[in-house]
Protein backbone atom coordinates (compact mmCIF):
# COMPACT_ATOMS: atom_id res chain seq x y z
CA UNK A 1 0.00 0.00 0.00
CA UNK A 2 1.36 3.41 -0.91
CA UNK A 3 1.74 6.35 1.47
CA UNK A 4 -1.35 8.53 1.66
CA UNK A 5 0.79 11.69 1.74
CA UNK A 6 4.44 12.40 1.13
CA UNK A 7 6.77 13.64 3.91
CA UNK A 8 6.94 16.97 2.07
CA UNK A 9 3.13 17.17 2.14
CA UNK A 10 3.24 16.44 5.87
CA UNK A 11 5.73 19.24 6.48
CA UNK A 12 3.56 21.65 4.50
CA UNK A 13 0.45 20.49 6.36
CA UNK A 14 1.98 21.14 9.78
CA UNK A 15 3.34 24.53 8.68
CA UNK A 16 -0.13 25.48 7.47
CA UNK A 17 -2.03 24.12 10.44
CA UNK A 18 0.18 25.75 13.09
CA UNK A 19 -0.12 29.30 11.78
CA UNK A 20 -1.38 31.43 14.65
CA UNK A 21 -2.97 34.77 15.46
CA UNK A 22 -4.29 36.53 18.53
CA UNK A 23 -8.00 36.52 19.33
CA UNK A 24 -10.63 35.28 21.79
CA UNK A 25 -10.60 31.61 22.80
CA UNK A 26 -13.88 29.89 23.75
CA UNK A 27 -14.59 28.93 27.38
CA UNK A 28 -16.37 25.77 26.31
CA UNK A 29 -16.49 23.28 23.46
CA UNK A 30 -19.49 21.13 22.65
CA UNK A 31 -21.16 22.19 25.87
CA UNK A 32 -18.16 21.18 28.00
CA UNK A 33 -16.60 23.97 30.09
CA UNK A 34 -12.83 24.45 29.94
CA UNK A 35 -11.61 25.90 33.24
CA UNK A 36 -8.10 27.31 33.79
CA UNK A 37 -5.32 24.71 33.86
CA UNK A 38 -7.17 22.24 31.63
CA UNK A 39 -7.41 21.14 28.03
CA UNK A 40 -10.12 19.59 25.91
CA UNK A 41 -10.42 17.84 22.58
CA UNK A 42 -13.99 18.07 21.29
CA UNK A 43 -15.71 18.50 17.94
CA UNK A 44 -12.39 17.85 16.21
CA UNK A 45 -10.87 20.92 17.88
CA UNK A 46 -8.50 21.57 20.79
CA UNK A 47 -8.61 24.17 23.55
CA UNK A 48 -6.00 24.72 26.25
CA UNK A 49 -6.32 27.14 29.14
CA UNK A 50 -3.33 27.74 31.38
CA UNK A 51 -3.26 28.73 35.02
CA UNK A 52 -1.61 32.00 34.05
CA UNK A 53 -4.52 32.97 31.82
CA UNK A 54 -3.29 31.99 28.36
CA UNK A 55 -5.82 30.38 26.04
CA UNK A 56 -5.12 28.42 22.83
CA UNK A 57 -7.68 27.18 20.34
CA UNK A 58 -6.81 24.97 17.38
CA UNK A 59 -9.34 24.44 14.60
CA UNK A 60 -8.28 22.23 11.66
CA UNK A 61 -8.03 24.31 8.51
CA UNK A 62 -8.04 27.56 10.48
CA UNK A 63 -4.88 27.32 12.60
CA UNK A 64 -4.28 28.41 16.18
CA UNK A 65 -5.83 31.33 18.07
CA UNK A 66 -3.95 32.63 21.11
CA UNK A 67 -5.65 34.65 23.82
CA UNK A 68 -3.22 36.56 26.03
CA UNK A 69 -3.77 37.43 29.69
CA UNK A 70 -3.36 41.05 30.74
CA UNK A 71 0.20 40.57 31.96
CA UNK A 72 1.38 37.89 29.57
CA UNK A 73 4.85 36.38 29.48
CA UNK A 74 6.02 35.95 25.86
CA UNK A 75 8.37 33.16 26.94
CA UNK A 76 5.55 31.18 28.52
CA UNK A 77 3.35 31.87 25.51
CA UNK A 78 5.94 30.38 23.17
CA UNK A 79 6.50 27.33 25.38
CA UNK A 80 2.82 26.36 25.40
CA UNK A 81 2.47 27.10 21.68
CA UNK A 82 5.48 25.01 20.68
CA UNK A 83 4.73 22.29 23.23
CA UNK A 84 1.26 21.00 24.01
CA UNK A 85 -0.58 23.08 21.40
CA UNK A 86 1.70 22.09 18.54
CA UNK A 87 1.52 18.43 19.63
CA UNK A 88 -2.28 18.58 19.90
CA UNK A 89 -2.58 20.02 16.39
CA UNK A 90 -0.26 17.28 15.15
CA UNK A 91 -2.35 14.58 16.86
CA UNK A 92 -5.57 15.89 15.33
CA UNK A 93 -3.91 15.59 11.93
CA UNK A 94 -2.92 11.98 12.53
CA UNK A 95 0.71 12.46 13.55
CA UNK A 96 2.10 10.66 16.58
CA UNK A 97 4.31 12.73 18.89
CA UNK A 98 7.02 11.00 20.90
CA UNK A 99 8.62 12.62 23.95
CA UNK A 100 12.12 12.41 22.53
CA UNK A 101 15.12 14.37 21.31
CA UNK A 102 16.87 13.10 18.21
CA UNK A 103 19.82 13.31 15.86
CA UNK A 104 20.13 12.75 12.13
CA UNK A 105 22.52 9.93 11.33
CA UNK A 106 23.33 9.01 7.73
CA UNK A 107 19.84 9.34 6.33
CA UNK A 108 17.96 8.12 9.37
CA UNK A 109 16.85 9.35 12.78
CA UNK A 110 18.10 8.03 16.11
CA UNK A 111 15.88 9.27 18.94
CA UNK A 112 16.46 9.38 22.69
CA UNK A 113 13.50 9.21 25.06
CA UNK A 114 13.13 9.39 28.81
CA UNK A 115 11.30 11.26 31.53
CA UNK A 116 11.73 15.02 31.90
CA UNK A 117 15.25 15.61 33.21
CA UNK A 118 16.58 12.30 31.86
CA UNK A 119 19.17 14.12 29.73
CA UNK A 120 17.69 13.86 26.24
CA UNK A 121 18.65 17.38 25.16
CA UNK A 122 22.07 17.16 26.82
CA UNK A 123 22.92 13.96 24.98
CA UNK A 124 21.77 15.36 21.64
CA UNK A 125 23.87 18.50 22.23
CA UNK A 126 26.89 16.40 23.18
CA UNK A 127 26.49 14.22 20.09
CA UNK A 128 26.30 17.47 18.14
CA UNK A 129 29.77 18.29 19.42
CA UNK A 130 30.86 15.00 17.85
CA UNK A 131 29.32 15.87 14.50
CA UNK A 132 25.70 14.66 14.53
CA UNK A 133 23.13 17.31 13.51
CA UNK A 134 20.14 17.77 15.82
CA UNK A 135 16.88 16.47 14.37
CA UNK A 136 14.59 17.63 17.17
CA UNK A 137 14.51 18.58 20.82
CA UNK A 138 11.90 17.25 23.23
CA UNK A 139 9.12 16.37 20.77
CA UNK A 140 9.59 14.03 17.81
CA UNK A 141 6.70 14.01 15.38
CA UNK A 142 6.08 10.70 13.61
CA UNK A 143 4.28 10.49 10.29
CA UNK A 144 2.60 7.10 9.88
CA UNK A 145 1.24 7.72 6.37
CA UNK A 146 3.68 5.30 4.70
CA UNK A 147 3.00 1.73 5.88
CA UNK A 148 6.51 0.66 4.87
CA UNK A 149 8.40 3.03 7.19
CA UNK A 150 7.92 5.46 10.01
CA UNK A 151 8.93 8.93 8.93
CA UNK A 152 9.95 11.61 11.40
CA UNK A 153 9.43 15.31 10.83
CA UNK A 154 12.29 17.62 11.83
CA UNK A 155 11.75 19.54 15.04
CA UNK A 156 10.23 22.96 15.32
CA UNK A 157 11.69 23.72 18.77
CA UNK A 158 15.03 25.30 19.58
CA UNK A 159 17.50 23.35 21.70
CA UNK A 160 17.02 24.08 25.40
CA UNK A 161 19.66 23.20 28.00
CA UNK A 162 20.00 23.63 31.75
CA UNK A 163 22.84 25.74 33.15
CA UNK A 164 24.46 22.54 34.40
CA UNK A 165 24.37 20.99 30.92
CA UNK A 166 25.73 24.14 29.29
CA UNK A 167 28.62 24.25 31.78
CA UNK A 168 29.37 20.53 31.44
CA UNK A 169 29.46 20.71 27.63
CA UNK A 170 31.08 24.15 27.38
CA UNK A 171 28.27 25.43 25.16
CA UNK A 172 27.34 29.13 25.22
CA UNK A 173 23.81 30.11 26.20
CA UNK A 174 22.03 32.19 23.56
CA UNK A 175 19.21 33.54 25.72
CA UNK A 176 17.14 32.40 28.70
CA UNK A 177 14.07 30.31 27.89
CA UNK A 178 12.27 32.14 30.70
CA UNK A 179 8.97 31.07 32.27
CA UNK A 180 10.89 29.78 35.31
CA UNK A 181 12.31 26.83 33.38
CA UNK A 182 15.90 27.52 34.43
CA UNK A 183 16.97 26.67 30.88
CA UNK A 184 18.59 28.62 28.08
CA UNK A 185 18.38 28.31 24.33
CA UNK A 186 21.56 27.12 22.65
CA UNK A 187 22.70 26.52 19.10
CA UNK A 188 23.06 22.82 18.22
CA UNK A 189 26.83 22.35 17.72
CA UNK A 190 26.43 20.52 14.39
CA UNK A 191 23.35 22.47 13.26
CA UNK A 192 19.75 21.42 12.66
CA UNK A 193 18.58 18.82 10.17
CA UNK A 194 15.62 20.20 8.21
CA UNK A 195 14.28 17.33 6.07
CA UNK A 196 12.05 14.38 7.05
CA UNK A 197 13.89 11.10 7.65
CA UNK A 198 12.85 7.59 8.68
CA UNK A 199 13.02 6.84 12.40
CA UNK A 200 15.01 3.63 12.77
CA UNK A 201 16.29 3.57 16.35
CA UNK A 202 14.70 4.62 19.66
CA UNK A 203 16.95 4.68 22.73
CA UNK A 204 15.57 4.77 26.27
CA UNK A 205 17.71 6.76 28.72
CA UNK A 206 17.93 5.12 32.12
CA UNK A 207 19.80 5.60 35.39
CA UNK A 208 22.08 2.78 36.49
CA UNK A 209 25.39 2.10 38.17
CA UNK A 210 27.39 1.05 35.12
CA UNK A 211 27.18 2.64 31.68
CA UNK A 212 25.76 0.16 29.19
CA UNK A 213 24.01 -0.02 25.82
CA UNK A 214 21.51 -2.89 25.77
CA UNK A 215 19.44 -3.90 22.78
CA UNK A 216 15.70 -4.34 23.40
CA UNK A 217 14.26 -7.30 21.50
CA UNK A 218 10.94 -9.03 20.92
CA UNK A 219 7.88 -8.26 23.00
CA UNK A 220 9.97 -6.06 25.30
CA UNK A 221 9.92 -3.47 22.51
CA UNK A 222 6.15 -3.58 22.58
CA UNK A 223 6.09 -3.21 26.37
CA UNK A 224 8.60 -0.36 26.28
CA UNK A 225 6.24 1.79 24.24
CA UNK A 226 4.01 2.11 27.28
CA UNK A 227 6.84 4.19 28.80
CA UNK A 228 6.20 7.26 26.71
CA UNK A 229 5.07 10.20 28.77
CA UNK A 230 2.58 13.00 28.18
CA UNK A 231 2.60 12.75 24.37
CA UNK A 232 0.86 9.38 24.17
CA UNK A 233 -1.97 10.64 26.38
CA UNK A 234 -2.41 13.59 24.04
CA UNK A 235 -2.66 11.27 21.03
CA UNK A 236 -5.21 9.05 22.78
CA UNK A 237 -7.32 12.06 23.76
CA UNK A 238 -7.19 13.46 20.23
CA UNK A 239 -7.78 10.31 18.22
CA UNK A 240 -9.70 8.18 20.76
CA UNK A 241 -8.52 4.95 19.14
CA UNK A 242 -10.14 1.72 20.31
CA UNK A 243 -8.04 -1.06 21.87
CA UNK A 244 -7.44 -2.79 18.56
CA UNK A 245 -6.22 0.45 16.94
CA UNK A 246 -3.92 1.21 19.89
CA UNK A 247 -2.56 -2.31 19.67
CA UNK A 248 -2.01 -1.90 15.92
CA UNK A 249 -0.10 1.34 16.44
CA UNK A 250 2.15 -0.09 19.15
CA UNK A 251 2.72 -3.24 17.09
CA UNK A 252 3.79 -1.17 14.14
CA UNK A 253 6.18 0.99 16.16
CA UNK A 254 7.63 -2.08 17.90
CA UNK A 255 8.02 -3.91 14.61
CA UNK A 256 9.58 -1.10 12.57
CA UNK A 257 11.86 0.64 15.08
CA UNK A 258 14.94 -0.94 16.64
CA UNK A 259 15.23 -0.14 20.34
CA UNK A 260 17.95 0.00 22.96
CA UNK A 261 18.52 1.12 26.55
CA UNK A 262 21.34 3.51 27.34
CA UNK A 263 22.08 3.07 31.04
CA UNK A 264 24.34 5.50 32.91
CA UNK A 265 25.06 6.90 36.34
CA UNK A 266 23.98 10.50 36.97
CA UNK A 267 27.45 12.07 37.07
CA UNK A 268 29.73 13.93 34.71
CA UNK A 269 31.95 10.85 34.42
CA UNK A 270 28.89 8.63 33.84
CA UNK A 271 27.63 10.98 31.18
CA UNK A 272 31.00 11.02 29.41
CA UNK A 273 31.13 7.22 29.45
CA UNK A 274 27.59 6.91 28.11
CA UNK A 275 28.39 9.45 25.40
CA UNK A 276 31.37 7.36 24.29
CA UNK A 277 29.13 4.28 24.26
CA UNK A 278 26.47 6.04 22.21
CA UNK A 279 29.05 7.32 19.75
CA UNK A 280 30.58 3.88 19.32
CA UNK A 281 27.19 2.26 18.80
CA UNK A 282 26.13 4.95 16.32
CA UNK A 283 29.33 4.39 14.36
CA UNK A 284 28.68 0.63 14.33
CA UNK A 285 25.12 1.20 13.17
CA UNK A 286 26.39 3.52 10.48
CA UNK A 287 28.65 0.76 9.19
CA UNK A 288 25.78 -1.75 9.34
CA UNK A 289 23.59 0.57 7.28
CA UNK A 290 26.25 1.26 4.64
CA UNK A 291 25.08 0.01 1.22
CA UNK B 1 -12.71 -37.19 18.91
CA UNK B 2 -13.23 -34.07 21.00
CA UNK B 3 -14.03 -30.64 19.61
CA UNK B 4 -11.24 -28.96 17.65
CA UNK B 5 -9.90 -25.87 19.37
CA UNK B 6 -9.96 -22.53 17.64
CA UNK B 7 -9.23 -18.96 18.57
CA UNK B 8 -11.97 -16.47 19.41
CA UNK B 9 -10.83 -14.21 16.59
CA UNK B 10 -13.03 -11.28 17.54
CA UNK B 11 -11.66 -11.15 21.08
CA UNK B 12 -7.97 -10.48 20.55
CA UNK B 13 -5.33 -8.77 18.43
CA UNK B 14 -1.91 -10.28 17.85
CA UNK B 15 1.42 -9.32 16.39
CA UNK B 16 4.77 -11.03 15.84
CA UNK B 17 7.90 -9.17 16.99
CA UNK B 18 11.16 -10.98 16.29
CA UNK B 19 10.47 -14.56 17.43
CA UNK B 20 7.75 -13.65 19.93
CA UNK B 21 4.02 -13.22 19.55
CA UNK B 22 2.15 -10.59 21.54
CA UNK B 23 -1.56 -11.24 22.03
CA UNK B 24 -3.89 -8.69 23.58
CA UNK B 25 -7.37 -9.36 24.91
CA UNK B 26 -9.70 -6.76 23.40
CA UNK B 27 -11.99 -7.16 26.40
CA UNK B 28 -9.62 -6.00 29.11
CA UNK B 29 -6.38 -5.00 27.36
CA UNK B 30 -4.32 -7.74 29.04
CA UNK B 31 -1.24 -8.83 27.10
CA UNK B 32 0.35 -12.23 26.64
CA UNK B 33 3.88 -12.58 25.32
CA UNK B 34 4.26 -16.00 23.75
CA UNK B 35 7.58 -17.73 23.24
CA UNK B 36 8.77 -21.35 22.98
CA UNK B 37 6.06 -23.97 23.44
CA UNK B 38 3.35 -21.38 24.12
CA UNK B 39 4.11 -19.74 20.77
CA UNK B 40 3.99 -23.13 19.00
CA UNK B 41 0.71 -24.10 20.66
CA UNK B 42 -0.82 -20.75 19.75
CA UNK B 43 0.18 -21.17 16.11
CA UNK B 44 -1.22 -24.71 16.02
CA UNK B 45 -4.64 -23.67 17.34
CA UNK B 46 -6.28 -23.32 13.95
CA UNK B 47 -9.63 -25.07 14.29
CA UNK B 48 -8.38 -28.42 12.98
CA UNK B 49 -6.85 -29.92 16.15
CA UNK B 50 -8.36 -30.99 19.44
CA UNK B 51 -6.40 -31.14 22.69
CA UNK B 52 -4.90 -34.54 21.91
CA UNK B 53 -3.80 -33.57 18.40
CA UNK B 54 -2.23 -30.39 19.74
CA UNK B 55 -0.25 -32.41 22.27
CA UNK B 56 0.91 -34.81 19.60
CA UNK B 57 2.01 -32.09 17.16
CA UNK B 58 3.71 -29.90 19.76
CA UNK B 59 5.59 -32.90 21.12
CA UNK B 60 6.72 -33.77 17.59
CA UNK B 61 7.94 -30.20 17.03
CA UNK B 62 10.02 -30.22 20.20
CA UNK B 63 11.18 -33.83 19.95
CA UNK B 64 9.72 -34.91 23.27
CA UNK B 65 6.91 -37.13 24.49
CA UNK B 66 3.30 -35.97 24.77
CA UNK B 67 3.56 -36.67 28.49
CA UNK B 68 6.46 -34.26 28.79
CA UNK B 69 4.49 -31.31 27.53
CA UNK B 70 1.04 -32.27 28.85
CA UNK B 71 1.30 -30.07 31.94
CA UNK B 72 2.45 -26.99 30.02
CA UNK B 73 -0.19 -27.56 27.35
CA UNK B 74 -3.05 -27.86 29.82
CA UNK B 75 -1.88 -24.84 31.80
CA UNK B 76 -1.60 -22.71 28.69
CA UNK B 77 -4.97 -23.80 27.32
CA UNK B 78 -6.54 -23.04 30.71
CA UNK B 79 -4.95 -19.59 30.62
CA UNK B 80 -6.24 -18.88 27.11
CA UNK B 81 -9.66 -20.24 28.00
CA UNK B 82 -9.78 -18.11 31.14
CA UNK B 83 -9.01 -15.05 29.04
CA UNK B 84 -11.84 -15.95 26.69
CA UNK B 85 -9.55 -16.46 23.73
CA UNK B 86 -10.50 -20.07 22.92
CA UNK B 87 -13.51 -21.62 21.24
CA UNK B 88 -14.20 -25.33 21.72
CA UNK B 89 -12.34 -25.74 25.02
Amino acid sequence: MAATRSPADSMALMARETRWHYGPVPRELGGQPIPADSRLFAQGQFVLRTLSGYGYHYVPGEGITIEQPEAGDPDEEALWLNGSVYAAAACLNGFFPLHASAIADQGQVVAFTGATGAGKSTLVAALGQRGWPMFCDDTLLLDLADPARIMALPGHKRLKLTGEALAMLGIAAEQPVGADTGKSYAAPPAGDWCEPLPLTVLVFLEDGEEPDWLEVAGAARFARLADDHYTRELYLEAQRPDRASQFGLRSRLAGQIAMARLVRPRSAAGFAASLDLAEARLQEMGREFQP
Amino acid sequence: MTTPLSKAADRFSETAIDDEIVVMSLENGDFFSLTGTARSIWLLIDGTRDRAALGRDVAAQFGCSEQDIAGDLDAFLDQLNGAGLLVGA
